[in-house]
């Protein structure tokens, strides 16, 4: 049959790509997905990626998505090119990143023979995707490609995954446009759209009476959208309540705003875990309370009434109970906030809560991010801190790895932004920093973005220095080596008698050489007065660049909530020893 | 707390769980079965009955019978997790109806060696109202249906015969709202 209204499997995939906007996938080709690379190659809306490893495809559609708001895409082939992925769906899934990850399947017929790179794709991926498809009838593939793009990035977002067989590539059928398609509104699960009108109502009686109200703001903050930060910023302002973030909330509030506590939780700030601990009204915007942030449960602010917005039901009352909850999406929540102030002419000008900011004040005496830099060794936190007086004029991307550098990128780097902070925070996945840079780079062209990284992390997706050299993606991988992994020797030193068991990393390359042998530029910096010349010399470069900066190798990460200590029990410096009960029930806790 | 379970739980490790049945409409489609005891599974609760039917084949829907053991606060986590996945239409508490209604149905094969024995199942098997499916020489096989409670009492007493051999099969509890 040759209808002209026909179009191969591979053809619609493209199709709907492009009707979906689309224009730039992450992906590597393989037996499974030809037909597909086939189709790519045959056309020009749509600009493909070759990334080194699939691990890294997957991670760059995260650093894609995240800095752009929209959609990431990736597409891999069947078998390994698809288990090399799962750790980044887990990644997506944890964060609330939308991504529609296409994989390769064998063809329909060798399903379940064990044929060559054959796997359950679809029963890996159940537990760590939002919703997966094995599309085995072409006919329904316009449909399913519509369906996971608004799954992926409808109500709380996150990764979608399609398998489709090599045979369903070859076949013909129908292109059904994303304006043909009726979505069924129990698959898509948008969250409510009507404001609980009570809820405002209750919460602005709750900031008129309390005197010690704090607001606790998440990461659903960001993917409920840019007008969410702007009626967040209004409602501070309006009410001149004290801001907290989690680490994925940096830059949902400016982080150098005098309301703005910085960020909460095990490395998070004094003032911000002493706020939380003693607030009489805790207002929870898209943050889950998680146990990185809560600290131990039983002793988690126990004098306050909570409200919560979350689009998603299962975040509320699931680890902490709360007074008042909404589902409904955060931007229209806020906007409603404002207006019923506005509208209702309520001033909270008498209501500056002195006290409150007064004791608040005091906690900030402590300092607690204070750290002495010497003039020779490069203290972690002065690398990050000149890094960011050096860069904070420009419109700057930040990613990271994991680990203490990762810390001490979200206490000393500042963001005024939403979406210019990228990191893994649910999974903490090591290697995550340099592809979603190279996404990041991908979807904002002409920006500075940079990769805050430690040299253990860096190692584990290294192989990407050379997808963004081929694609000539300036993006600047600024370590912090101190030859340990880090945050692993801390725990040995603070939980395990200091006994340093493989948390060293013997054999560290060259990194200079390294990225030279990549054609991308290596610079470094080995003491205090050669820090600021290299990174000025790195952001100057319009080329990748690998920043070796030598820092303290045994600097710890402070302050810190202990693990199964209270917000108000918190470490500043390595002068305060923790509770030693504490310590013991702690150990066993991640 | 009433063991209805299949598997017998340790009390101790559920001191506050209580038995939930829940009910869930699903689409039919491929791997539904699969998230949900994914679920389950990945996530630590337990699954103490399950039931999976086609309920409506036009509009292609399934209904899934789960019992569960848990405090309320992980009933109440089950059911958003559960309504969490896309091809979940609806996942519902019946505890939490004002009205609902449940049964089990069970099959019983009984292999019994002489008349006393014969006669004391025969007179549960009237006690229960349980229909007779197949009676031989010696083995008969009786259909009960029920609350999962009343099938259990109805299991106990016969135990209570010695010498007999018992097999059975419960398709674990289905249950409406009104």
């Amino acid at each position: 049959m040759n209808n002209e209204n026909e179009f191969t499997g591979a053809d619609i995939l493209l199709k709907a790509l492009k009707d979906q906007e689309v224009d730039t996938i992450f992906g590597y080709p393989g037996g499974a997905v030809l037909p597909i690379y086939d189709a790519i190659f045959g056309q020009n809306f749509l600009k493909h990626v070759l990334v080194r490893q699939e691990a890294g495809a997957v991670h760059a559609a995260e650093g894609y998505a995240r800095s752009s708001g929209k959609v990431g895409v990736l597409l891999v082939t069947s078998g390994p090119g698809v288990t090399n992925v799962v750790t980044g769906l887990t990644d997506a899934l944890m964060d609330s990143i939308p991504i529609v990850c296409i994989s390769g399947q064998v063809p329909s017929h060798l399903i379940g023979t064990d044929a060559f790179q054959e796997c359950d794709t679809t029963g890996i991926t159940r537990p760590c995707t939002k919703h997966n498809y094995l599309v085995k009838d072409v006919n329904k593939l316009s449909e399913t490609i519509h369906e996971a793009f608004k799954i992926a990035s409808s109500g709380r977002p996150g990764p979608v995954l399609i398998d489709i067989p090599k045979d369903v590539q070859f076949a013909k059928s129908k292109y059904i446009s994303k304006k043909d398609i009726s979505f069924r509104e129990h698959r898509i699960k948008a969250g409510s759209k009507n404001v609980d009108k009570n809820f405002v109502k209750e919460l602005v009686n709750h900031i008129k009476k309390s005197e010690r109200p704090i607001f606790y703001v998440g990461g659903g903050c960001l993917n409920s959208g840019h007008q969410a930060s702007q009626e967040l910023i209004k409602l501070v302002n309006k009410t001149n309540i004290p801001i907290t973030t989690t680490l994925h909330g940096l830059g949902c509030f400016p982080g150098e705003d005098k309301s703005s506590l910085g960020m909460l939780g095990m490395h998070g700030n004094y003032e911000a875990n002493l706020a939380m601990n003693k607030c009489d009204l805790m207002i929870n915007v898209g943050a889950r309370f998680d146990d990185r942030v809560t600290g131990r449960l039983d002793a988690f602010s126990p004098d306050s009434i909570k409200f919560h917005i979350d689009i998603d039901q299962s975040s509320i009352n699931k680890n902490v109970k709360v007074n008042f909850h909404t589902n409904t999406d955060i931007t229209l929540t806020l906007k409603e906030i404002n207006l019923f102030i506005d509208s209702n002419n309520i001033d909270f000008g008498d209501k500056d809560y002195d006290n409150w900011w007064g004791q608040i004040n005091e906690w900030r005496k402590k300092e607690c991010l204070h750290y002495e830099q010497g003039d020779e060794v490069i203290k972690p936190q002065h690398a990050i801190s000149r890094l960011y007086e050096l860069t904070k004029q420009k419109d700057t991307f930040v990613t990271t790895e994991v680990g203490q550098h990762q810390m001490w990128a979200a206490q000393y780097y500042k963001f005024s932004k939403p979406n210019r902070w990228i990191t893994s925070g649910g999974l903490g996945t090591m290697g995550f920093g340099m592809p979603a840079a190279v996404g990041a780079q991908m979807a904002n062209p002409d920006s500075l973005v940079i990769d805050i990284a430690g040299e253990a992390s860096f190692l584990m997706n290294i192989q990407e220095i050379a997808t963004a050299v081929q694609y000539k993606l300036p993006i600047k991988i600024f370590i912090l080596n101190n030859e340990y992994m880090g945050m692993v020797r801390q725990w040995q030193e603070l939980l395990h008698g200091s006994r340093y068991s493989e948390s060293y990393v013997d054999a560290l390359p060259d990194f200079k050489k390294l990225a030279e042998s990549f054609n991308a530029v290596g610079v470094r910096a080995k003491n205090i007065a050669e820090l600021d010349d290299t990174i000025n010399e790195m952001i100057s470069i319009d080329r990748p660049v690998i920043a070796d900066i030598w820092v303290d190798k045994k600097e710890n990460c402070f302050p810190m909530i202990p693990s199964g200590a209270a917000h108000h029990e918190m470490l500043l410096s390595k002068y305060d020893k923790e509770n030693p009960e504490n310590q013991e029930k702690g150990k066993v806790l991640v | 707390m009433s063991s209805t379970s299949v598997y017998p739980t340790p009390i101790n490790a559920f001191k506050q769980s209580k038995r939930s049945v829940l009910s869930v409409i699903v689409d039919n489609e491929p791997g539904i079965l699969a998230r949900i005891v994914g679920l389950f599974s990945g996530r630590g609760y337990n699954i103490e009955a399950l039931n999976v039917t086609v309920v409506d084949v036009k509009k292609n829907l399934s209904r899934i019978t789960i019992e569960t053991l848990g405090e309320e606060k992980v009933i109440s986590q089950i059911i958003a997790q559960l309504e969490k996945l896309v091809p979940v239409h609806s996942a519902t508490n019946l505890a939490n109806l004002s009205e609902s209604y449940e049964a089990e149905i069970c099959l019983v094969k009984i292999e019994f060696e002489n008349e006393e024995q014969d006669q004391k199942i025969l007179n549960f098997a009237d006690i229960y109202r349980s229909r007779t499916v197949q009676k031989r020489q010696n083995i008969v096989v009786y259909e009960i249906s029920g609350t999962s409670e009343r099938i259990n009492k109805f299991l106990d007493d016969l135990d209570t015969i010695g010498g007999i051999k018992v097999e059975l099969v419960r398709s674990g509890p289905i249950g409406l709202g009104i």
